[in-house]
């Protein structure tokens, strides 16, 4: 009995399952041929009215906040130089800095340590707030200690510390388009700072009020030439022109600038190729043919950028010795292997600096390739194995990530008769490992933030071991730098950065690589587009041609 | 179900029409027998078992004598960087210039290693945990089952990864993720398998006559279940190469210069436009090796389960 | 059967506290500390132990677990170390696409599995059988990723037929809704939203659909055969049934058994797959997001993922236990059957 009823229940949930699938078979078909016939029709529609005054920008992650105080990564520079401005911005294609929301360049008193800044008039955010000189007081405030917090990352580097004796030490509002910034002490790269996409630019203090304190705005607020409309995570970003802008002559030309989210570099290809995208970012140098041969532009311009080798210098190590250090870079064909890996889209460092930053740099000398020389010197010093870390994930100063050089550079080495062990982390990991695995060897760069050589060549002499990777600690370099960050812009400081290059080069605490090109694919249709050397892109003057 | 038909159901499972059926040590020779008889009349299984046996020949012999492949699988050599397949190298070269065939040769080592430890890992503890589960229910159950969902709850793929983040990297690791977190799917049928068969009357009589526990369960509960096991299996070794070829494409493998399929497949993904062959043929080989386990393990099934074999 | 029902909801609440333990045990015992990964290449020892002593990281272990377990229960899931924003929104934000995905995969491997499976079965060795197993066996044997790159290659980049990444051309996005962009486009009546999301759909839910629908076709065959030829099956048949309604009467229903267990671990695998099925099409969902808090450290993140997938798939779990005591009436639902 007990059985039958089971039974029929049974029975009956099979009918219901079987009209339950039929019925969603049926609707999963409608749905499929509805979606698949509309498809031409739709992919029309979309590009004739709704996306016509669209450009859409492939980024390779989310950015990790809107909100110029909060963020540290190329993403969110690239989306927030459009809707945030500072005092100061870059040149269209350098990095020589121009005013913005400032009227002039600032007058600095002789001793260095005054700013007085005059500012644009009837310059209003996108909620409709003035700007003025208590809206950049209360910007630059909260990156202030004690307001500073640790989720900040830019804002010691830019504004300085209290126990360091560096950067700001007040902001005051003289009038409404005047303000003073007294400084602890000098510093010739503070300017340059101010005109980056990070920390410096100047939010909307309504927005900074609203958020919730010691967090990132969720409301990006600016001055810019665009305005943010949504964020969907991972997905996009989609921004509309500021029908208001400030500068009549720069207005925005397209309504909306979509920021894609797509992380792997062939589906970024292919979402150009199919239209989805009009400029892609992050190229690698292998697919570049591609994009040209798909009748797309291809641009590839000098970033500000180093690609290295670092010799762990520690004491007891076996690469604290300067001789070892020249031996190994002397078993590297660095010129066979940039082209083997990076093809026309690097060129070979000869300084640290890349050359269109620093063309006093092009006479130094760097240690040359002879295999044989360097086989017999780490056969007399009885070098036989090597420990190296590099990391996996692509960077911007190397397209193909760490792993095809700590390969190539473990093949080169086997040949003069040492053994190298590498050991890859992802890029975050990477960060840490630096700081506490005990290498002979590891790989690492740099993207330029300001454009200031304070900012490449202060890099070996940093007391963070994690920007510092050579772990060298030379007093001689050190003091060249303290010296050059305090010399104003000129011929002096110029000599001091020449003498720090060419220390480098003679001590070799690092192997220099490569200077990367900033490679990305855009639509004929695109007009105007350039990507800054900072590593940002500005759409206020590009358009998209219907 | 009287006694006589107890016996005709072993006799179908097994092919066994003697009236010794129940026998255990004649049963399990006839299981292999049928493994065998199956692999043997079903063409495709024959044609994927020589080619499995080539795999392994080729990753013993790629292990004692490296000398044998065309071309050393390691050494780089920039001046033939990124070449398409030519008569030289018949599946092209990668960015240092390695020969891919010869990699892919090499990588059948770690390949089939991966797989069948990761197996014999998940196969060995799945099966112990679901036999207790499912035949002692009660608490035993209870506990088992609920470690098994608390496994199963996190996608395989994601502990997988958890765990060698926090460990590191290393092909051993992989294993052993890979290997643990399919545990809870043997359990989970074997189980499943008991539940239906245990109430058997030819279980009950085994009850009756006296048998032990743990007899009843390796004599007369897991035979019945060993066709499900089997055919999971195979598509177990499939999955663990599949699993390590995912934890290579998201760029947690091997350490080079080690060959690894899925390492090389996803390190070729970034060259797909300029150079597709580094991807397609470790990808090939992946493929292939998977289908041929699979086509194995059906070839199996169908000899242990003479009524549908093609006759 | 309702007191059967009750103590398994019951047993879930072990389960995730287990998960809980495990995933704590993995992020917070085993692995190094995160200041450093979070913080990069500025920060400074006391802006790390400032950090630290900020997200309450300095803590005994205990003490860390049992406010994670409160705050949990509340529904406060913690900060993400990288954007700051709470962890519940960061996956509400993202749920939506990954379930989506995953309901039109399933939906569509079972479909297409059961529909293979049972002519393969009734057909064997007949041409109908051949192509099933040959379309089963090359669904199980190609790494996801692989089948996602090329149908990729073919549909996107070669025939531009078909989008290749993300759910939907970012101006035709709907707002404001569930997030299921299905449900809401149709609720708004903007059907050319609609095409547009059904459009990005095909190329994600059949490259992740692919594996699931060979694992069921398969144990739908495999099943099927084996009550075709168990002895109540050949009893009917010699009663004079027909053939025809002795299969579909008898057999489909007791294949169903191992196949719905199979459906249900699918899910699981579903999801694993949905990392790298996210990952090749730039779908916005958790999976790819889970991957990369992973690797960044982000723990906070990590946490929440697992919890809310562990949630959804033992209640997936729960579903099918329930299903399969219904469809199996030889399984008691107590304790006593022990004996």
């Amino acid at each position: 009995m007990e059985e039958n009823k089971l039974k029929f229940s049974r029975r009956q949930f099979m009918g219901l399952l079987g009209t339950a699938v039929a019925g969603t078979a049926m609707m999963g078909m409608v749905g499929c041929s509805g979606g698949g016939s509309e498809k031409k029709g739709d992919g029309k529609a979309a590009s004739g009215d709704k996306a016509a005054d669209s450009i859409t920008y492939s980024l390779t992650a989310d950015p990790r906040a809107l909100d110029p105080a909060y963020f540290d990564d190329g993403e969110s520079a690239v989306v927030s130089c459009n809707i945030y401005e500072g005092l100061y911005g870059f040149a269209e294609k350098n990095a020589e800095v121009k005013p913005l929301l400032a009227t002039e360049l600032p007058e600095i008193s002789d001793d260095g340590l005054t700013y007085t800044i005059k500012l644009r008039e009837g310059v209003k955010f996108h909620d409709g707030t003035d700007f003025n000189a208590d809206a950049v007081k209360t910007s630059i405030e909260r990156l202030l200690e004690p307001n500073r917090n640790s989720d900040q990352p830019y804002a010691s580097f830019v504004f300085g510390e209290e126990a360091a004796n560096s950067g700001v030490k007040t902001v005051e509002a003289v009038d409404a388009t005047t303000v003073k910034i007294t400084m602890r002490a000098a510093n010739t790269s503070f300017l340059k700072n101010l005109a980056m996409a990070l920390a410096s630019p100047i939010v909307s203090p309504k927005a900074i009020e609203a958020a919730s304190a010691g967090s990132a705005i969720t409301t990006p607020c600016g001055t810019g030439p665009y305005k943010f409309v949504d964020w969907t995570k991972s997905a996009s970003v989609t921004l509309e022109a500021n029908e208001d802008y400030w500068d009549k002559d720069n207005a925005p030309k397209t309504k909306n600038i979509i920021f894609k989210i797509i992380a792997e570099g062939n589906t970024r290809i292919t979402s150009l190729l199919n239209g989805e995208c009009d400029i892609i970012s992050s190229v690698d140098p292998s697919s570049a043919n591609q994009i040209t041969d798909g009748g797309y532009e291809l641009f590839s311009e000098d970033g500000m950028t180093i690609n290295y080798m670092a010799f762990n210098t520690d004491e007891g190590g076996i690469c604290a010795d300067k001789e070892v250090r020249k031996a190994i870079a002397q078993a590297i064909n660095v010129e066979e292997m940039v082209s083997a890996i990076y093809g026309e889209y690097a060129s070979v460092a000869n300084s640290v600096m890349p050359l269109w930053m620093a063309p006093y740099d092009k006479d130094v000398k760097q240690t040359a390739y002879d295999p044989d020389a360097a086989k017999a010197t780490l056969a007399a010093k009885g070098v036989t194995k090597l420990a190296c870390i590099t990391y996996s994930t692509a960077r911007p100063y190397n397209a193909k990530g760490g792993v095809e050089l700590a390969n190539m550079v473990q093949g080169y080495l086997s040949k003069v008769g040492v053994d190298v062990e590498i050991t890859q982390y992802d890029w975050t990991t990477y960060k840490s490992k630096v700081q506490t695995d005990p290498y002979d060897i590891c790989f690492y760069g740099w993207t330029g933030d300001n454009g200031d050589p304070d900012n490449f060549m202060n890099l070996p002499a940093d007391s963070n071991r994690s920007m510092n990777v050579a772990h060298w600690d030379n007093e001689e370099y050190k003091a060249l730098i303290a010296k050059g960050i305090a010399t104003p812009d000129g011929d002096e400081r110029d000599a001091i950065y020449k003498q720090c290059e060419e220390m480098m080069a003679e001590e070799q605490p690092w192997l220099l690589i490569s200077h990367s090109k900033n490679l990305l694919g855009y639509s004929p249709k695109v007009k105007g587009f350039y990507y800054h050397p900072t590593g940002v892109a500005f759409f206020k003057g590009v358009s998209k041609e219907a | 179900m009287s006694k006589k038909t107890v016996l005709a159901t072993q006799g179908a499972a097994g092919e066994v029409t003697n009236s010794q059926a129940q026998q255990p040590v004649e049963k399990r020779e006839s299981i292999w027998k049928d493994v065998l008889d199956g692999i043997v009349s079903n063409k495709a299984a024959l044609v994927s078992a020589i080619f499995i046996l080539l795999l392994a020949l080729i990753a013993i012999v790629t292990k004692l004598v490296p000398g044998i492949l065309p071309y050393d699988p390691y050494e780089q050599n920039l001046a033939e960087s990124v070449q398409g397949p030519s008569a030289a190298h018949w599946f092209g070269t990668d960015i240092q210039g390695r020969d891919i065939f010869s990699r892919v040769l090499v990588g059948t080592q770690i390949t089939l290693v991966v797989g069948l430890a990761a197996v014999a890992i998940s196969l060995t503890v799945g099966v112990l945990l679901g036999a207790i589960a499912g035949y002692k229910g009660g608490k035993w159950d209870t506990v088992i089952m609920r470690i098994m969902d608390m496994m199963l709850a996190i996608p395989s793929i994601l502990l997988a990864i958890a765990i060698m983040a926090a460990l590191g990297q290393g092909i051993e690791k992989a294993v052993v993720a890979i290997g643990l977190v399919a545990i809870p799917e043997y359990a989970r049928i074997v189980r499943s398998e008991i539940l239906a068969i245990k109430e058997n009357d030819y279980v009950a009589a085994a009850r009756v006559i006296g048998d032990s526990n743990f007899a009843i369960v390796f004599r007369h509960v897991l035979p019945n279940a060993l066709p499900s096991i089997i055919v999971r299996a195979t598509l177990g070794i499939s999955s663990a190469i599949l699993d390590c070829a995912a934890l290579g494409f998201l760029g947690l493998g091997v350490q080079p210069p080690d060959a690894e399929w899925g390492d090389m497949l996803g390190r070729g993904r970034n060259e797909l436009f300029r150079a597709p062959w580094l991807m397609i043929f470790p990808g090939l080989a992946i493929t292939l090796t998977v289908l041929a386990f699979n086509l194995l393990g059906d070839g199996i099934r169908d000899g242990l389960d003479p009524k549908s074999r093609k006759r | 059967m309702l007191k059967y029902i009750l103590k398994r909801i019951l047993m879930v609440i072990p389960v995730l506290l287990g998960v809980t333990i495990i995933i704590f045990f993995i992020t917070r015992v085993l692995a190094s500390d995160p200041a450093p990964v979070v913080l990069g290449e500025h920060a400074t020892a006391e802006a790390m132990a400032a950090w630290r002593a900020d997200y309450g990281l300095d803590d005994p272990i205990w003490m860390q677990y049992v406010n994670f377990l409160v705050s949990a229960i509340q529904g406060d899931l913690g900060t993400s170390y990288y954007t700051h924003t709470p962890v519940a929104s960061e996956l509400a934000a993202r749920f939506p696409a990954t379930a989506e995905l995953a309901l039109c995969a399933i939906i569509v491997a079972s479909i297409c599995g059961i529909a293979l499976g049972v002519l393969a079965a009734v057909k064997k060795n007949k041409l109908a059988d051949n192509a099933s197993m040959v379309l089963a066996l090359i669904g199980v044997s190609m790494p996801v990723f692989w089948s996602g790159i090329l149908l990729i290659l073919l549909f996107s980049a070669t025939l531009h037929i078909l989008p290749s990444s993300g759910r939907v051309t970012p101006l035709l996005q709907p707002t404001g809704g569930t997030g299921f962009f299905i449900f809401d486009t149709i609720a708004k009546g903007d059907f050319e939203a609609l095409g547009d999301v059904l459009v990005h759909l095909v190329l994600p839910t059949v490259t992740l659909s692919l594996y699931s629908m060979a694992i069921i076709t398969r144990m739908t065959r495999s099943s099927m055969l084996e009550t075709l030829n168990a002895d109540y099956i050949r009893t009917a048949r010699a009663k004079g049934l027909a053939k025809r309604s002795v299969n579909v009467k008898h057999a489909l229903r007791n294949a169903m058994l191992p196949v719905s267990t199979v459906i249900g671990l699918q899910l699981g695998s579903l999801l694993g797959g949905a990392l790298l099925t996210e990952t090749v099409f730039a779908w916005p969902g958790i999976g790819k997001f889970a991957v990369d808090c992973v690797l960044k450290s982000d723990f906070p993140v990590v946490q929440g993922v697992v919890l809310l997938v562990a949630v959804i798939f033992v209640f997936m779990n729960l579903l099918v236990d329930i299903i399969y005591a219904w469809l199996d009436p030889r399984i008691k639902y107590g304790a006593k059957e022990e004996g």
